[in-house]
Formats: structure tokens, C-alpha cells, sequence
């Protein structure tokens, strides 16, 4: 990264000490500014997740004294078969739900971007599912999912299918149902983010790009994207964290039904921790959904640095 | 991370004989047009089906709200749901203390997370990305993992049942800091050295020189919290237990009884909810018009 | 009935691990300390603290309250209201906190074993041993090796809700003592219309209760051993209910209200719970619906002798860390004895006293069915507990809505179901 704050004056190169001093210069100016956030956040945020993860090793009933139970915790995981179940629909729902609101969040911002008529009220409306409240969300889908009767699967009759899915009601079903109602409620969220970064791409780009006679396509492929990868990376890194703590969605669109054909670890932590009161084995749980989504994040983030440099 | 700018120029080539697009161009001018209105008309209404829904709901009895198969157009309007909500529940204070907490959580958010955000991207120490990604990272954990420690810190300090709990919680999260930050290493790095050069210190850099410039971020991050604020609702259920400091979230839901629920007025309060939204958005997408953060670039 | 939480025995401690406890112990625990004791009795004003849910909605709350003041002038009763949805999550961290709210009100059985498990609830053996003279319904559910931690108030337990006009319109006699072989006819009978018109038989709330808890009470199972055998021929009743239309197919039902399928009258019968009375009471009074209601007993299996249904109690529980605990106890003696009883029975819910006196007062309700059929209904021979305590319940009770699930949307067998219900269950059990 070409910083400025740390390029040296041209000309006249420093000297070991005054580079440390600078340097602690920095140190003080950076930490100042990142100070009033971080108290907020270190004692409301930072402290509570340290304590949770040290429940992770713990045995805590959230009343009496937390005792020690080293690995107890992730080796009772090993054999729980509702972890790996929801361990399995998280990353499925994840693969569903990450790249297809991402397409989704993207085409709406370049469409809604221009200077249309009436494009407030287009991108208010995509923001709407967002907002919309989740019981009218789960009830209408549910309705819209229908194997006999919504409109879902009678557009499949029309153009031609036979053998429908039940969709809700059907293990195998009920998860793609999900991710199409996730990424249809999620995907205004993700607008909004892509549209504040299309703000940033300099015109002129696209004026030199018009001048070069490219057309709509390269200017997309060869100014938008790159332009936006900042936005994108920001995008995936969030899309990421959210999809694998999905929670509300699931309690009431499905609850995990039918079976166990969409549980998810968030959705276990919670029945673990808060209803069941093992909150030592709940925290182990979330430890583990943190790491994974830390290696996810950590990767983006290389790849992220390594296409900038 | 460096800012992208460098990227586009030397791959925008030339494709193909600029004079040949130019006929296909004005022939497409108004084909163009009623394609995109049309697409954008269909998707609308997809998109709305669930609102409509609610609305229809919302002017329902409660036991005529869930039927199956779903009846679309109520057989009577019942428009005095939306005079019996405010006699039902104090509709005016939740709605108040719904404004009161996503303004004040806003603000804060909106202050410090830019503030961090230019120590994160323009100033380089060490730690600095550690740092930040111990930020990030605390997103990626479940709220109901740490919710019972983060509630008995809360409570040994004696913020159960006030404000401060939920401000102090939801003002600092990393979201606005990430945000915020992943914006700012799109402005060159070059205009702050520029400032420098003409002895700005690096708040006066920040004050006038990025924040101007990064209004359609502030803009998003100010409409997403203010809508996670106003929507959230196992914060204040779990912090706030005087009925008086209740949010307009928590009085929908008191419609919801033990073993059934007033579905109309739990849909005429989310009718109502939602208005404030629309007016925050239609004011806010407004920031998100091409050349109000550009217009700075050129100089 | 239950016992406390296991505790796993870790290694032997190294300095870490005993800095690490420590540490999280002084971070987490505020609760274990200041009890509020065996305070004597209280004198002067007493403000006491009562949590509850959606005080608004459940009337019961505010006439209880309303009949312990007029009994104890010096005492004011403050509600802390909890939303009802997550009533459970709310209380568990509240508690967890170190909250002092005086009495806490248990929504269901499994969560009280789980606060009693763990020490939060006063001892109130002594209270229940003083009232051995009063029939409390439910009262067995809140034994914990011999002691008790809530006294029950309030006992709600199944009935068959049918709609009397169409009934008589279709010329059957109304639902007395059926098996549940006629009952599925008569479901049959009673379906007709198609599309937005179609009137059902019966309604089948997706519960899992609706299929289990019913054959466990009428065929003595367990639902916690793990040998689930006895679900069979209900299970196989729903289904073929289900098959025939007669009732609302399971991914339907799940987003109907069975309130709507009632009071629109869209099902002719429905089984459910008694607290259903007196939302109908409500209803019909504000003019809200014109269904002609009855109540019947619950169908029975063939050749049984009485009315056997289910039912589960509410009831208050004393907080260890109360302010004021004897004003507390008194409160609770108070809400599970005749006058709390007869308090709440005005409103249209069932108490969990027993006497002739609150059943005559019940029936005597404005608006309630007043025939024989509906006596009967109301005064069952044996009500079972929905679902036996145990430090299982939650876990088990989980597995077997999953795979009631399953059975239901016909994606397993009866028979594959309920040996997937044993497995699962005989796993967790060892």
C-alpha cells in the first residue's frame, strides 16, 4: 500500500532515529483516532466476546461457578450429530446465499445507478424486503412455495416440468427455498453499499472509456469492477459473516424443519446456550462458526491485498 | 490496500470500429428504455408482494389475517385498525424512543466509525491491521454466543434498564469502521499528501478534506443503522424492561400472546414502523447520485 | 423427577486453567452471592415484583394481582412485563444477572426444572406440604426429589372445540365420547367445498403434541423412555385424515391460525387446549366471530372407560435473590389457593385447583357452552402431564418434533419415524 503518512520526504532519507520517532508519531496519531470507537467497543464488545470464548473450555449453567472442562466441549462436538448436521446447512446455505445476493445486490446498483426516471422509487422498492416485516416475509413465501397451489410451482408446470418439488416441505427442497428468500430479502442491503461505491469511480473513466469506443460490456468489465473491488471486498466480507450467522430468517420461515433439513449453528447456539443452559458447549460452538468465518475472511483478505499490489 | 484508480486506464482499449455501434446505439434509444422500465416494473412488483401482503393485513380482523389459502383484498377495510393501535399500546412513545435510539446510535456510529476509519486507512502504524482485523472479526460471532456475559457486565454496571445499555452496545460496533474505512482507500492517497504538503494536520485532513468526500458512504452507513437500529429487537427486549422505555419493535410484538396472536395489529404497527424508514431512505438514496464524490477527484 | 446439573470433571488445574476460571467466575458470577434469605416477615409497604408475559393480552395476570392486593392492602403488585415469544431467554438472563424481581412466573415445566436444577428458585416445600388439603392439578410436574420450587396456578389441558351449527346442519349428533375411529369419519363427513370455500372436518395444529402427547396420555407411554411404539395408530389416524382433505395438509396448517380456521369457520372440529376458552369468550362477545361453539371430550382409543386427555400447569416460583420473600410466598400460596382460583376463573382460565365449587363457577361463565357434552369435557377423568421432566425433556422433546416433522410432510414412514425417534432418543439417554 503506497501510504503516504510513512513515505519519506524525497531527498533526503532518514535517519534510524528519526524514523522511530515518526513512527511513534503514527502510532499516536493513528490510535487517536481510532480510540473513542474502539473504548465503546473493547468494553461492550470485545470484553463479552473474550468472556464467551473462555466458556468455550468451561462448564457454565450461567448461575453457579463455571468449571474447567478443557476439550470436553469440542469432543462432545464431534459426536454430536446436530453439529454436523447444521454445520453441513450452514456452508450449504452460505454457497447459495453468498454469491447470489452478491449478482443480485451488483446488477440492481449498476441498473439503479443511472439516471432514471423515478429511480428513487425503484430503489426504495428494492430496499423494501429488507425492512418488510419478517412474518409477512415468511407467510407470503411460504404461500408463493406452495406445491399445489403457489404460483412457484404452477410457472414450473407451465413451462413444461413434472415431479415439482414440495419446496417447505421437503428436506431436500426446503434450504434452496430459503436461500431464494434470503437473497431476495438481503439483496436491497447490498445495494445500497454498491451503490454508495459507484460513487466513487471518476467519471472520466467512462468518458475516456466512451471516447476509446468500448462498449457497455468492457466499460463494465474493465472500469466497474475493478473500480468497485474495494466495495466488493467489503460486500464479501459482510455477506460472508452474515450468512454464516443466519438465524432469523430460519425461525420463521422453517424453524429448522422439516427434520432437521435446515438447522443452523447459529440456530444451535442459541437452543444450546439460552434455552438449554450449557452455555460452556454454546460458546464452544460459536468459537468454532468464528474461526471458520475468520479462515473465510483471512483468505479474502490475501487475495484482496495480492490483486491490489 | 491501495486506492483502485490505476486499475481502469490502460485495460479501457478500444473494441471494434467505434462508427459501426453508432447506428445500433440510436436505434436502441428508445428500445433500451422500455426494456429496463419493464424489467424494473416486473421486479417492483415481486419485490412488493410481501408489503402488499402486510398492508392488506394490516386492514384485516386478526382472525381473518391468516387464511389458506391467502385472500389478497380484505372483505371489509377495517382503516380503524389504525386508529385502535395508538389506544392499544403507547404507539407515540415506542415510536419516540425508537427515533431517540436510532438517531443517537447513528450519530455515534457515524462520528467515531469515520474517525477510526482514517486511522485504519491513512495512517500506517504497527498493529494497525491486527487491529482491524480483530474488529472485523468480532462481527463473525453470534450475538446470542456472549449475550448473557455482555447482559451481566451490563448489569454490574448498573445500565440494565436504561439507554445506555443499547447506545453503548450498538454505537461502536466494527460495521461503520469496515465500512468507512473500505471507502476511504478508494480516495487517492495523493490528495492527502497534497494537504499535508500544505501543512493540513491529519484531523484537518479528515475534517476537510475526506469527510466531504465520502458523503455517499456516510450516506449508506447512516440508512443501514439507522434501519438495524429501528428494526432490531432482542436489544432493547433483552435491556430495556420498563414498558416506558420500549421501542415501537417490542410493542409490535406485545400482539403476540402465549399460544395465538393478533396478527392485523401486529401488521398495522409494522405498516406504521416502516413509514419512518421510507422517509430516511427517499432522503438518503438522494446522496447517491454519480459525481457528488467524484466532483472533489478532479482538482 | 429431576435431578441437578452434572458436572464433568476436568484434569487437574495448571495455573492457566485456574487463572482462566477464576477470572470468568468473577466476570459471571453476581447471582450466587446475596440471597435474599429467609427475611423475617416483611412490614410496612411492600412493592412487589412479579414478571409475567404480555400482561395486556393475559388478563389472568391483572385479576390475580387485583385479588392478593384487596387481600393485602399494604402490598402494591408491580408486573415486569416480558413479552411472550421469548419469555424463557429473557428470564434466563435476567436471572443469570442477578435480577431481584420477586416472583417469576414459569411458562412451562421444562424451564422451571432447569432454574430449580441450578439453585434460582426459593424453596417452597412448605407451602405445598400446608395445602396437601387442596386438589392442584399439575402440582406432581414441580417435584424435585421430594421438594418444591413453584406452586401451580393454573392447569390447561385438552379439549375438542367443534362448530354446532354444522354439525346439526349435516344431521350428526354432536362429538360425545367418540373413538378416534369416528372422530377421522365423521372428519370426513363434515369436509366439503373446494378452493377458498372449502370447509374442513377438522383442524390438526402442526404440535407435535396433537399426535404424541394424546396417545402417550391414552395408552400410558412414555414419551422419554425412548420406546415410542404407541404413536403408531395416531400417527396413522393423522395421516390418513390429512390424506382424505379433511384436515389442513401439515405445510399448510403450519402458517394458518387455528384461531382463523375456527372462529371463520373453515373446520367443523378442532382439538385444542382449554386457554382457547377464553379468547373465544372474548371474541364472540365483541362480536368478532358467530361461531357456534361447543366443547367435547377429547376422542379416546376403543373400549376406554373414562376421559383421559393432557395438560400442562403454569405457576409461580419465588426468586432466591427476591426482596421480599416472605410477602413472595404468601403471594404464590395465595394465586394457587381458592381465592387466587376463583380470581382467574372469571376471566375464562382454567385454574389449577380442583373443587366443584371453581368447576360450577366455570361453567357458569357468560357465554360458555352449557350442556352435558361440555360438563363432561370439563371435568376429565385423568389428565396427563403433556410431557414427563426430566433432564432429557428439551433434548428429547426436540427429536421428536423433528421427526414428527418428518412423518407428517410424508417424508418418512410411521414406522421409519418412530424408529429414528428411538435411536435418536436412546442416544441422548445414555
Amino acid at each position: 500500500m503506497a501510504n503516504a503518512v510513512t513515505e519519506a520526504p524525497r531527498g533526503a532519507p532518514p535517519r534510524g532515529s528519526a524514523q522511530k520517532r515518526r513512527k511513534r508519531r503514527n502510532t499516536l496519531i493513528g490510535w487517536s483516532f481510532i480510540l473513542p470507537n474502539f473504548v465503546g467497543f473493547a468494553l461492550f464488545t470485545l470484553v463479552p466476546v473474550i468472556a464467551a470464548f473462555a466458556l468455550a473450555f468451561l462448564e457454565w449453567d450461567s448461575y453457579s461457578a463455571p468449571e474447567w472442562v478443557g476439550l470436553d466441549n469440542f469432543a462432545e462436538m464431534l459426536e454430536d450429530e446436530n453439529f454436523r448436521v447444521a454445520l453441513g446447512n450452514t456452508l450449504y446455505y452460505a454457497a447459495g446465499h453468498i454469491p447470489l445476493t452478491l449478482m443480485a445486490a451488483l446488477g440492481l446498483a449498476i441498473v439503479l445507478n443511472g439516471k432514471l426516471r423515478g429511480v428513487g422509487f425503484f430503489r426504495t422498492a428494492a430496499f423494501f424486503p429488507y425492512v418488510t416485516s419478517l412474518v409477512a416475509v415468511a407467510v407470503v413465501w411460504r404461500m408463493l412455495f406452495n406445491p399445489t397451489a403457489g404460483p412457484v410451482n404452477q410457472f414450473l408446470a407451465a413451462v413444461g416440468f413434472s415431479d415439482l418439488p414440495t419446496w417447505l416441505s421437503s428436506t431436500d427442497w426446503a434450504m434452496p427455498a430459503v436461500i431464494v428468500t434470503s437473497v431476495w430479502r438481503d439483496m436491497g442491503y447490498y445495494m445500497v453499499l454498491y451503490l454508495a461505491g459507484l460513487q466513487s469511480i471518476p467519471e472520466e473513466y467512462y468518458e475516456a472509456a466512451r471516447m476509446d469506443g468500448a462498449n457497455a460490456w468492457h466499460r463494465f468489465w474493465h472500469i466497474t469492477l475493478p473500480s468497485l473491488r474495494p466495495t466488493t471486498f467489503f460486500v464479501l466480507v459482510m455477506l460472508t459473516i452474515q450468512s454464516f450467522k443466519i438465524l432469523d430468517l430460519i425461525v420463521v420461515m422453517t424453524d429448522g424443519g422439516p427434520g432437521r433439513s435446515t438447522l443452523v449453528l447459529a440456530q444451535l447456539v442459541y437452543r444450546e446456550g439460552i434455552v438449554e443452559g450449557h452455555f460452556g458447549y454454546s460458546s464452544a460452538i460459536a468459537l468454532v462458526l468464528f474461526v471458520i468465518v475468520l479462515s473465510v475472511t483471512v483468505v479474502q483478505f490475501r487475495l484482496n491485498e495480492r490483486r491490489n499490489r | 490496500m491501495t486506492a483502485l484508480r490505476t486499475a481502469p486506464e490502460p485495460t479501457a482499449r478500444p473494441v471494434g470500429p467505434p462508427p459501426a455501434t453508432k447506428p445500433r446505439e440510436r436505434g436502441s434509444r428508445f428500445v433500451r428504455p422500455v426494456a429496463t422500465y419493464t424489467a424494473l416494473i416486473v421486479v417492483a412488483a415481486l419485490v412488493l408482494v410481501p408489503f402488499a401482503w402486510m398492508v392488506s393485513s394490516s386492514l384485516k380482523r386478526d382472525n381473518e389475517v391468516l387464511t389458506v389459502p391467502i385472500q389478497w383484498i380484505p372483505e371489509e377495510f377495517r382503516w380503524s385498525n389504525f386508529v385502535e393501535i395508538w389506544d392499544r399500546i403507547p404507539l407515540a412513545t415506542y415510536l419516540g424512543n425508537s427515533a431517540f435510539l436510532a438517531l443517537t446510535i447513528t450519530l455515534l456510529q457515524l462520528l467515531t466509525g469515520s474517525f477510526a476509519a482514517y486511522g485504519f486507512a491513512k495512517v500506517k502504524f504497527p498493529g494497525r491491521d491486527a487491529l482491524f482485523v480483530a474488529y472485523i472479526a468480532t462481527i463473525a460471532v453470534p450475538w446470542q454466543a456472549y449475550m448473557v456475559p455482555q447482559y451481566i457486565m451490563m448489569q454490574n454496571a448498573g445500565l440494565t434498564n436504561t439507554y445506555w445499555s443499547i447506545i453503548l452496545l450498538q454505537a461502536f460496533g466494527a460495521f461503520g469502521v469496515f465500512l468507512m474505512r473500505q471507502y476511504y482507500t478508494t480516495i487517492p492517497d495523493e490528495l492527502c499528501e497534497a494537504a499535508r504538503m500544505d501543512g493540513l494536520t491529519e484531523y484537518g485532513i479528515y475534517w476537510r478534506i475526506i469527510l466531504p468526500l465520502s458523503k455517499p458512504a456516510l450516506a449508506s452507513l447512516a440508512l443501514l443503522t439507522f434501519v438495524n437500529t429501528w428494526n432490531d429487537y432482542m436489544g432493547p427486549f433483552i435491556y430495556l424492561t420498563s414498558n416506558e422505555l420500549w421501542t415501537v419493535q417490542l410493542g409490535i410484538r406485545s400482539f403476540v400472546g402465549q399460544y395465538d396472536a393478533e396478527f392485523a395489529m401486529i401488521m398495522t404497527g409494522a405498516v406504521v414502523s416502516v413509514l419512518p424508514i421510507l422517509v430516511v431512505f427517499l432522503l438518503g438514496q438522494r446522496y447517491f447520485i454519480r459525481g457528488i464524490a467524484t466532483s472533489g477527484l478532479k482538482g | 423427577m429431576v435431578t441437578p446439573n452434572k458436572h464433568r470433571g476436568g484434569g487437574r488445574p495448571g495455573r492457566f486453567r485456574r487463572a482462566l476460571v477464576a477470572l470468568t467466575a468473577v466476570a459471571l458470577v453476581t447471582a450466587g452471592c446475596g440471597s435474599g434469605g429467609e427475611a423475617a416477615e416483611e412490614s410496612g409497604p411492600v412493592t412487589l415484583t412479579v414478571s409475567v408475559w404480555n400482561l395486556a393480552a393475559t388478563p389472568e395476570f391483572q385479576a390475580v394481582f387485583d385479588a392478593f392486593e384487596k387481600a393485602n392492602p399494604d402490598v402494591t403488585v408491580q408486573p415486569v412485563d416480558i413479552l411472550a415469544e421469548d419469555y424463557p431467554a429473557k428470564v434466563t438472563t435476567m436471572l443469570a444477572g442477578g435480577d431481584t424481581t420477586d416472583v417469576i412466573t414459569m411458562k412451562n415445566v421444562t424451564d422451571y426444572s432447569r432454574y430449580a436444577s441450578r439453585g434460582q428458585l426459593a424453596d417452597v416445600t412448605d407451602l405445598v406440604k400446608s395445602k396437601q388439603d387442596l386438589k392442584l392439578a399439575g402440582l406432581e410436574a414441580f417435584d424435585v426429589e421430594g421438594k418444591y420450587f413453584a406452586m401451580p396456578y393454573r392447569n390447561d389441558y385438552w379439549v375438542l372445540y367443534y362448530n354446532k351449527k354444522m354439525f346439526d346442519a349435516a344431521g350428526i349428533a354432536h362429538p360425545d365420547k367418540l373413538t378416534w375411529d369416528q372422530y377421522a369419519e365423521i372428519a370426513k363427513k363434515l369436509t366439503k367445498g373446494e378452493g377458498e370455500q372449502k370447509v374442513y372436518g377438522t383442524y390438526h395444529h402442526t404440535w407435535r403434541s396433537v399426535v404424541q402427547a394424546i396417545s402417550a396420555a391414552q395408552n400410558d407411554g412414555d414419551q422419554i423412555t425412548g420406546d415410542f411404539e404407541f404413536f403408531k395408530d395416531q400417527y396413522e389416524m393423522a395421516l390418513d385424515v390429512q390424506k382424505a382433505g379433511a384436515t389442513l395438509d401439515f405445510g399448510s396448517a403450519k402458517q394458518a391460525s387455528y384461531r382463523t380456521m375456527f372462529e371463520t369457520e373453515k373446520t367443523a372440529m378442532m382439538p385444542m387446549g382449554t386457554w382457547y376458552v377464553a379468547g373465544i369468550l372474548k371474541n364472540k362477545a365483541e362480536g368478532k366471530t358467530a361461531v357456534d361453539w361447543g366443547i367435547a371430550p377429547m376422542p379416546q382409543k376403543p373400549g376406554a372407560s373414562g376421559v383421559t386427555t393432557f395438560g400442562s400447569p403454569t405457576a409461580f416460583a419465588v426468586n432466591k435473590n427476591a426482596k421480599h420473600t416472605a410477602t413472595a410466598k404468601k403471594f404464590v400460596e395465595f394465586a394457587a389457593g381458592l381465592e387466587g382460583a376463583k380470581a382467574i376463573t372469571k376471566v375464562g382460565v382454567v385454574p389449577s385447583l380442583q373443587s366443584p365449587e371453581i368447576t360450577q363457577e366455570y361453567a357458569a361463565l357468560e357465554g360458555m357452552p352449557s350442556d352435558e357434552l361440555a360438563k363432561t369435557a370439563l371435568a376429565p377423568d385423568k389428565t396427563v402431564l403433556e410431557m414427563p421432566v426430566s433432564e432429557h425433556t428439551s433434548d428429547v422433546d426436540t427429536i421428536l418434533k423433528e421427526e414428527h416433522e418428518l412423518i407428517m410432510v410424508g417424508e418418512k414412514s410411521v414406522e421409519d419415524g418412530i424408529a429414528s425417534m428411538r435411536d435418536r432418543v436412546k442416544k441422548v439417554l445414555d
